[in-house]
């Protein structure tokens, strides 16, 4: 079987799975009307303005919910096929809580979520394929041992309390410590109060890009070193695995110093997997980091799935879910295409 | 090393190995047992790892703690049980502020356990008694009693004027006791609470005439050696025969002035006390033709006497003591993280042996069923379905179970497929063992050891799952948990107010519990993991 065919292949399934997810979806957030009976009219509305209301006013407000007052089996199918053809068009409706539509909120959070989590994993890996290749020269050595100890540490560690931890040390003390000199912001992602610095400045620009890295520090750090130990790991495994090949051994029995073989002949073989995860990483940037982005108050989509939930705001969570579970099967499917492309040992079957 | 394993493979393989040592006992020495063999080669090989070892000797510590919960802590671990002002800090941080006030219990046995001093005061001694009656055991209480019988006509002293201040009664004929304690005078508490547990009994025109209950008060008083008094609480109706606890909290003045006060100016010895009263009140005076007892009995007396410290971890946001939520909390991960990876290994292994083995429609099937599952982002789909379910802890073992066994399915899955075509599977399917047999007696006991590390493993983030829960606030309410610990250190700005001791212990006890199982399941993985063992 050739490439194209497998791309055909691969592009049904992952169609079908799209399909999948979005019917999932459906029944996922109306789960508490399916199984209790309660719509989030109910929620919003009391009895007594129900009974106000003419039916055509209550029509009208299910119907900007994608709902229809006590639902028959017909309605349900009519609910359903809306909802498709609203998904598929891109139209995910409007947030019960701000009014808006929903694809504005995301749009405006979405730069904030890539930019923490694109910092922190940018990091993450850096260092991961840094010090894999580092400590996998030498497998079993003090350097190996404590660094993988190092990775299990942070294996175990919840980031969010890091987090925590970090604003405590840095955000906390040593600004007290130090009389403000190291410092940085407790919560948010810019500081609204350099709004009219940056409005009349002329290197406005350069001071929003300044505060917001200076926001940006410790989430990001908190993040980087979350993801650290996997990729360290993966990468330590991987390379420790590949220096076990028979072209390794070629190589140094052609009398290539220790240094070329690990670096031209080990280094290229190990990353091959590592791109994989780095693309499937990329895929669920977008999903952001509810715990982390909650400690530091970062608006980003992570927070605002949090937040909406427990506003029952279910068109913005049912619109963020679709939009993480697309990512992620898009991302599925280019890293086993550019697997397949980097290697050309992989047949596709 | 491969001695080891192939022992463990052994004992698994053969499931009647117990049965067959039973019967081996009575011919041969048990020590030859396969059982035995297997699993003391194994120790040996597991020794030698030492952050196996030291993670076996947290989780034992973890266990422990868990177990002997109820011995371990003083006070409720519900989160909403308050006990004391909030944020105080951990008792051994006096040390650092040699003045600080620790948080205790000032009267040293509150349950009545030592006789009390008894006074009766005035010149009408003949209406007054006093008993102290120790526990007969069982149910039985240690109480003092105090009973004040008056008949028709008899004469009270009344005090005139009448004290201003009202710190003293208005008769002079009362009978109290009282407890006295020590108390450093340079030191204040912040607040002190007096708990009181009593039941008053009356007879007579005291029980049966509407006002009958005016007729008397309880008093509790501060008093020092040098004769100053302080009125904490004075009683009013109605009464009780059953006992019924108040818990007095002592408002600003009755610290300055009576614990402060007394202590500083008059009384060098540092010596304060509690004294409680039965004395007939001001309305006696027109009453006289009352006929008929009053006998109040007090079962509890404790003062309480709060600083800026307490107890081993200080306080929370709400004012519950902080080590018993850490003690309990250990209950709820420990509890979540083994359940939850349970459950969801039975399902991983169920579909990654059906998979693997059977192959074909029903392999691709279940695989799409994974790879659906892998798509959808993990921690909001248990947060969407913890919210909807309700946020219970069945519901988070179940929410956390669900999205756990995907990649336990896969592994196991592959380790079937590479198994099911050697030759012992081969000969067990030519003499016409079923395929449910061949599962279960043969492939599973040989894909065992790869899961016993998957399963460590897997505890790690089911508690880590928990604990990011229990933050969102998805938890029982009523159950102290680490992850909530920490989301009410931040809510309510614990460290920012100086509070580190409740930010930083809660997440050390998950790092710590999640970092034992990772040490004994990397150990376990380096040991029974085939592909690990042959570098």
């Amino acid at each position: 079987m050739g490439l194209r065919e497998y791309v055909i292949r691969r592009s049904i399934y992952m169609f079908l799975l799209i399909v999948a997810v979005v019917c999932f979806n459906f029944f996922l957030f109306r789960l508490p009307t399916l199984v209790l009976g309660v719509s989030p009219v109910d929620l919003m509305i009391s009895e007594e303005m129900r009974r106000n209301l003419t039916r055509d006013m209550l029509e009208q407000l299910y119907f900007r919910f994608g709902l229809v007052p006590d639902p028959d089996i017909f309605d349900w199918i009519y609910m359903f096929w809306r909802y498709l053809v609203n998904m598929f068009t891109g139209n995910f409706g409007l947030s019960f809580i701000s009014g808006q539509p929903v694809i504005d909120e995301i749009m405006g959070r979405l730069p904030n979520t890539l930019l923490l989590m694109g910092t922190s994993s940018l990091v993450a890996i850096m260092l991961g394929i840094w010090t894999g290749v580092k400590v996998a020269a030498d497998p079993g050595s003090r350097k190996d041992v404590s660094a993988v100890t190092v990775a299990l540490f942070i294996y175990a560690l919840p980031i969010f309390w890091f987090g925590m931890m970090l604003l405590m040390i840095f955000a906390v003390y040593l600004p007290s410590v130090t009389g403000g000199l190291i410092s940085f912001p407790l919560y948010g992602t810019i500081d609204t109060e350099l709004w009219p610095t940056i409005k009349d400045s002329p290197f406005g620009g350069l001071i929003m890009a300044g505060d917001i890295l200076h926001h940006l520090f410790l989430p990001m750090i908190a993040l980087g070193v979350g993801g650290y130990g996997g990729y360290f790991l993966y990468m330590r495994n991987n390379l420790i695995d590949v220096m076990t090949e028979d072209y390794i051994l070629t190589a140094r029995a052609k009398g290539l110093d220790e240094n070329q073989v690990l670096y031209k002949h080990g280094l290229k073989n190990a990353l091959l997997p590592m791109v994989t995860v780095i693309a499937l990483t990329f895929g669920f940037l977008i999903n952001g980091a509810t715990l982390t982005e909650t400690v530091f108050t970062w608006y980003g989509l992570g927070r605002y799935i949090f937040t909406s939930l427990f506003q029952l705001d279910y068109p913005v969570v049912q619109a963020i879910f679709m939009i993480i579970a697309i990512t992620a099967i898009l991302a599925n499917f280019v890293a086993d295409l550019l697997y397949g492309v980097l290697d050309p040992r992989i047949k596709y079957a | 090393m491969c001695l080891t394993t192939s022992g463990i493979v052994l004992l698994l393989t053969n499931p009647q190995v117990l049965g067959l040592t039973l019967e081996k006992r009575m011919k041969k020495s048990w020590r030859d047992s396969n059982w035995y063999s297997a699993s003391t080669a194994f120790w040996k090989e597991y020794r030698r790892h030492k952050i196996g070892i030291i993670g076996l000797a947290l989780l034992l510590a973890y266990v422990g703690m868990a177990i002997g919960a109820p011995y371990l802590v003083q006070y409720s671990p519900s989160p909403g049980a308050k006990v004391a002002p909030s944020f105080l800090a951990p008792a051994w941080m006096q040390v650092f502020d040699p003045g600080g006030v620790v948080t205790s219990d000032v009267i040293k046995d509150p349950n009545m356990g030592l006789t009390p001093d008894f006074v009766v005061n005035g010149t009408a001694p003949n209406q007054f008694s006093y008993s102290y009656l120790p526990s007969g055991g069982g149910t039985d209480f240690n109480r003092v009693e105090m009973t004040w019988t008056h008949l028709t006509n008899q004469t009270l002293h009344f005090r005139t004027p009448i004290d201003s201040t009202g710190n003293l009664p208005d008769c002079l004929d009362f009978v109290y006791f009282s407890y006295s304690f020590n108390w450093t005078y340079a030191k204040l508490p912040s607040d002190v609470n007096v708990t009181i547990d009593f039941a008053a009994e009356t007879t007579g025109d005291f029980a049966s005439r509407e006002a009958g209950g005016l007729m008397f008060k309880l008093y509790m008083w501060l008093v020092d050696s040098a004769g100053n008094w302080w009125r904490v609480y004075q009683s009013y109706p109605p009464y009780a025969s059953i006992y019924q606890m108040r818990v007095i909290d002592l408002n600003y003045f009755d610290i300055i002035e009576g614990w402060e006060g007394i202590v500083k100016h008059t009384d060098p010895s540092n010596e304060l006390t509690l004294a409680v009263g039965l004395v007939p009140s001001r309305n006696m005076r027109t009453n006289l033709d009352y006929n008929g007892s009053v006998t109040v009995s007090v079962r509890k007396l404790s003062v309480i006497a709060f600083g800026d410290y307490f107890g081993i971890l200080g306080t929370t946001d709400k004012g519950a003591d902080a080590w018993s939520q850490l003690v309990y909390g250990s209950r709820v991960s420990l509890l979540i993280g083994t359940l939850a990876t349970a459950l969801s290994s039975i399902v991983g292994v169920a579909v990654g042996m059906t998979a693997g083995y059977f192959g074909g429609k029903i392999d691709e099937i279940l695989m799409r069923i994974v790879d659906f599952l892998l798509v959808i982002p993990g921690l909001p789909l248990m947060m969407v379905l913890a919210a909807f379910l309700g946020p219970t802890i069945i519901n988070i073992i179940i929410v956390i179970s669900l999205l756990g066994w995907t990649g336990t399915s896969r592994l196991i899955r592959s380790q079937v497929m590479a198994e099911k075509n050697k030759a012992y599977v081969e000969s067990a399917r030519a003499i016409g063992a079923s395929d449910t047999y061949i599962i279960y007696r043969h492939i599973f006991p040989n894909v065992t050891p790869i899961l016993f590390a998957d399963v460590t493993l897997g505890v790690v983030g089911a508690i880590l799952s928990e604990s990011g829960l229990a933050f969102l606030g998805l938890t029982d309410p009523s159950q102290p948990s680490w992850g909530r610990m920490l989301a009410d250190a931040q809510g309510s700005g614990g460290f920012s107010n100086g509070a580190w001791w409740i930010v930083i212990f809660p997440g050390l006890m998950i790092t710590v519990l999640s970092l034992s199982f990772t040490f004994v399941g990397h150990t376990l993985d380096q040991i029974l993991n085939p592909r690990l063992r042959e570098r």
